[in-house]
């Protein structure tokens, strides 16, 4: 199998600063996400496993691409979950979503579909009552654009 | 654009403090407005940005959807069984539009 001029103009561009959001599990993602959910709301997020964000990892089309979240909370008047913001920061509109959860009337677990322009890290933020922001961060890598 | 219809599917009947799924969809191209027609005019943007569910006019669950929601709009989520009575869906569009369903529960 031949370099291609696109593998070798992908392998340049993995190189660079920017692209970090481009590359599964690296620390750099990581600042990247807590950064990006600062800048969006205001308040910094603390990384959680309460919060779980499920997706494929690789998916052919960026049109429909499933999307699960749950968040472990005993859903009491003291202490439950608001909301769960979802971003995709690679988007040409970041916001996705967000789901509203009501004490003692709902679960906070959702289930939907989703478009994702190209691979990236879709970021998760759970508002708690308290105040709170947990965060969670999943890879997907989808094949086609689904925001074209 | 074809009219948006809506459908859910949910049990008619739970036991009390059960809690049950909610599956809901409506058909609807979602047009994000970031797309050009053949004259290269931008297709103005048309999607469902709220959904809500009332459970006796009580909002139970609610979604704020952007332009990333895939066409026909899918939600998948879960409720608990308090009291009997009617449960509301409401899809509201950019425009105004709402499109809604109701559901009669049976809590025993």
């Amino acid at each position: 199998m031949s370099l291609t001029r696109r593998d070798v103009l992908l392998a340049a561009s993995a190189g660079f600063a920017g692209a970090a959001l481009f590359s599964p599990g690296s620390a750099r993602a990581n600042d990247e996400a807590l950064d990006l959910v600062k800048q969006l709301t205001g308040r910094t997020a603390t990384r959680s496993d309460r919060l779980r964000l499920m997706m494929p990892a690789e998916f052919p089309t960026g049109y429909t691409v499933p999307m699960s979240l749950d968040i472990e909370s005993p859903m009491t008047e003291a202490d439950h979950v608001r909301q769960i913001r979802v971003f995709a920061p690679q988007n040409p509109i970041v916001e996705v979503v967000s789901f509203r959860f009501v004490p003692q009337r709902s679960l906070p677990r959702v289930s939907t579909r989703i478009r994702l322009a190209k691979p990236q890290h879709v970021v998760a933020v759970a508002e708690m009552n308290d105040g709170n922001l947990l965060m969670t961060t999943t890879w997907v890598r989808v094949a086609t654009d689904g925001c074209a | 654009m074809t009219t948006p219809t809506p459908r859910v599917i949910v049990p008619s009947a739970a036991a009390k403090g059960e809690v049950f799924q909610v599956k809901t969809i409506i058909s609807h191209g979602m047009e994000t407005g970031l797309r050009h027609d053949d004259q290269g005019n931008v297709i103005p943007r048309r999607i469902i940005n709220k959904f809500v569910c009332r459970y006796n006019n009580s909002v139970v669950f609610s979604v704020d959807l952007h332009e990333a929601i895939s066409a026909n709009p899918f939600f998948e989520f879960s409720l608990l069984a308090t009291e009997s009575g009617r449960l509301d869906f409401i899809w509201e569009e950019d425009g105004g539009a709402v499109y809604a369903l109701s559901h009669q529960l049976t809590v025993g």
